[in-house]
């Protein structure tokens, strides 16, 4: 049911880390992946449209990965992307705040290929059983 | 994978590079959010990545230490002078586990004993902050403020084992119906205030992020290829020029040879250009190497008790990749003398109407072909009559000797190998094995050092070095029928003597220029090809060079004229013995050898008495 096609922006300020979402994004299959290295970049990029699914960061200078996922969801040409942050086990507090925001899912650091797979396709399922 | 795990190691070691005079400006400036909240990022971003990476002790050393930045940032502690010794060993540990990753020496490093310190450090501030304003921090009240967050994270955590659901319909409840989240009311009104009036600003700064984004990663020994094949380019369109030159006298009629002569001189130009274009592949800034120091002072002043500031300014000046590798420890060396020798104690400078606070200024800035970077401190200066002493007591150079010498060459002689002024050897400038390395040092990267100093109002270090060292341009002078190649950068200008206009003084080949007296030295004798003097000339060549505040002449018998030569490292020479300084194939496709100057410089007026 995964759309390979589909172009997933990578959101991280740290270079090696959107590498290795991107390796773990290619080992799942997919291939349309873009880059950005904050939400300010990360936002512009969308607004440029196409995409499909977003992994952010959430720390991150200019504008982080919960401020990004607010002005997604206040855009509305943004607001039904779905978004999987990516936190580090101290900001679990704070998943909270980005559910409430309107996160469709999250991820811990550091997760593998295969908790990367089930967090998307549960984000899909739900999705496609909301339509 | 190796190639993220490298990417991993620059891109670690660039961020370190980057915080770590933020903890100095910190110490300075108190708590400063901003700066806190880019400490704690970069901390925070480097374990993120090592625990992809499965880098356990890095993950622990940051972790311990984001643990500190954390609080620090969220204003639940003050920083203070043992927490911030306490992060510095951690960035310290963290550099040296990079390197060793780097180095693949697998060699582990014990990392407990810095964690637990990590620990203890937090620890003992947080319990004098705790006993100072307690109710303030009364642990009690965020835990049952985070209460709500861990009602939902619980599940996730044991996800693999079932309670999906659960799960889900915490999460998809959240969504839905944001209202009914307890804590979360006021979050969702912020949201949306927020979300009506920022985008717009906000794209305005993503378009200058995205100026700034288009960088590609490019592994050193690619550039270095490039720069070779193009150092290569340059070596054939010095041919090609000189082929064009002589179809364009030979066969200047022919239209074909026109044609020649003016697609050699589009390639001269594309040539040229590519060479600049590839050069400045290679350029990085300065602010590379001058980053570190900011805690190289604040360690060093505090180990001799002293208050010193540093200011740095045009650290984005560009230089190449080999300066910024090389320049590091001359540097070092003299901001260690700096401190040591010459900024005096607090109450020192109090009673000479000084600051209390020394000051060191360093500066970086382009002058014509040549980087600058000056070190410029307001201590006591050099006393000139202590160094001559000094030189004399240690068997330098005779009593006779300091007392013909200029101010300018008294000051040379802390270069000289083995001088130290300090009577006992500190730990911090070492046993007086420095400032004659320093201008080693300097001189392998083609440049000079300069000294001026004034008694109590300081010493000011001017290093000068050639902004790009692989391609020069050069003087081709001919000895003896050979050829050699001199860079041009330290010549001031060339001269064609008569015989008896060189005088000689003591046994010193003099001239006299423009009233000034200056040494000259056969290139011939200089190299060993043969005795000074062939008497059967009737005319010499003089190339006058001056490096730094010295001048003198070098005779030959014929300049040849100016060339592009991209030098080629002759592995195995001693360059410091034989005045050369690489190798060059000439657009005759001859190999010629480039000289030293600074070297001959160097050893020449070391001997030198005029």
């Amino acid at each position: 049911m995964s759309d390979f096609k589909m172009k997933i922006l990578v959101v991280d300020d740290f270079s090696t880390m959107r590498r290795i979402v991107k390796n773990l994004l290619r080992q799942l299959g997919y291939e349309n992946i873009e880059e950005a290295e904050d939400g300010a970049q990360a936002f512009t990029k969308l607004k440029q449209g196409g995409f499909g699914f977003v992994v952010s960061d959430w720390n991150m200078p200019n504008m982080d990965g919960l401020e990004l996922l607010k002005n997604v969801r206040s855009d509305p040409e943004l607001k039904d992307i779905p978004i999987l942050m990516v936190t580090a086990e101290a900001e679990k507090e704070k998943v909270i705040t980005a559910i409430q925001a309107g996160v469709n899912n999250y991820v811990v650091k550091p997760f593998t290929g295969e908790i990367l797979k089930e967090k998307m396709d549960k984000i899909f399922e739900r999705l496609q059983a909301q339509r | 994978m190796e190639e993220i795990i490298q990417e991993f190691i620059t891109e670690a070691e660039e961020s370190l590079e980057k915080i770590e005079p933020r903890f100095v400006e910190l110490e300075q400036q108190g708590q400063n959010t901003d700066l806190l909240n880019e400490i704690f990022r970069s901390m925070h971003t480097i374990k993120g990545a090592a625990g992809f990476l499965g880098f356990q002790s890095i993950v622990d050393v940051a972790h311990a230490s984001e643990n500190i930045m954390k609080r620090l940032r969220d204003g639940e502690i003050d920083l203070s002078k043992p927490l911030m010794d306490a992060i510095l060993k951690s960035i310290d540990m963290l550099r040296l586990l990079l390197g060793h990753l780097n180095e693949k020496d697998g060699v582990e490093e014990n990392v407990a004993p810095l964690v637990q310190e990590l620990g203890n450090a937090l620890k003992a501030t947080m319990s004098r902050t705790a006993t100072g304003d307690a109710p303030l921090q009364n642990p009690a009240a965020p835990a049952a403020a985070v209460m709500p967050a861990a009602q939902i994270t619980e599940p996730v955590k044991t996800e693999e084992d079932g309670p999906e659901e659960e799960e889900e319909s915490h999460m998809s409840g959240a969504v839905q119906k944001p209202a009914e989240a307890p804590a979360g009311a006021p979050e969702i009104s912020a949201v949306s205030g927020v979300g009506e009036h920022k985008p717009n600003e906000i794209i305005q700064t993503a378009k200058d992020n995205i100026q700034k984004a288009q960088n590609l990663r490019v592994d050193v020994s690619r550039i270095d290829k490039v720069m070779d094949l193009a150092g290569e380019v340059v070596l054939v369109r010095n041919r090609l020029l000189n082929i064009s030159n002589y179809f364009d006298m030979k066969y200047s009629e022919d239209p074909m040879s026109e044609i020649l002569t003016e697609s050699v001189s589009f390639l001269d130009r594309i040539t040229s250009d590519m060479q600049l274009a590839v050069m400045k592949m290679r350029m990085q800034p300065i602010q590379k190497v001058l980053s570190k120091f900011p805690r190289l002072v604040r360690d060093m002043s505090a180990a001799v008790n002293k208050e010193v500031e540093l200011q740095i300014s045009g650290e984005g000046t560009e230089v190449d990749k080999t300066v910024i590798e090389n320049i590091g420890d001359p540097l070092t060396h003299i901001l260690r003398n700096s401190i040591d020798h010459g900024i005096e104690s607090a109450e020192e400078r109090v009673s000479k109407g000084k600051p209390a606070k020394g000051r060191i200024i360093i500066s970086t800035y382009q002058k014509g072909t040549q980087i600058v970077i000056e070190i410029m401190d307001d201590g006591k200066g050099i006393d000139l009559e202590k160094l001559k002493m000094k030189a004399v007591e240690k068997g330098l150079m005779t009593e006779e000797e300091t007392r013909k010498m200029s101010d300018k060459d008294a000051i040379d002689i802390i270069f000289l190998p083995g001088f130290s002024t300090k009577e006992v050897a500190t730990e911090l400038s070492g046993r007086g094995v420095g400032m004659d390395v320093v201008k080693t040092n300097i001189s392998i990267l083609n440049g000079y050092v300069e000294v001026s100093t004034v008694k109590d109002a300081g010493t000011t270090f001017k290093i000068s070095i050639p902004l790009t060292l692989a391609i020069i341009q050069a003087l081709m002078v001919e000895v003896d029928g050979a050829k050699y190649a001199i860079p041009l950068s330290p010549i001031e200008e060339t001269l064609k003597v008569m015989k008896k206009e060189i005088n000689n003084v003591t046994g010193q080949n003099v001239i006299v220029i423009r009233d000034k007296v200056c040494p000259l030295f056969d290139l011939n004798s200089i190299l060993g090809l043969g005795l000074n003097g062939h008497d059967d000339f009737e005319y010499k060549y003089l190339i006058v060079i001056s490096m730094g505040d010295r001048k003198f002449c070098l005779a030959v018998d014929r300049l040849v004229g100016q060339e592009e030569v991209v030098i080629k490292t002759l592995n195995g020479l001693d360059s410091t013995s034989s005045y050369v300084l690489g190798a060059t194939i000439t657009g005759d496709g001859k190999v010629v050898f480039i000289l030293d100057v600074a070297g001959i410089s160097r050893n020449l007026l070391g001997l030198s008495k005029v």
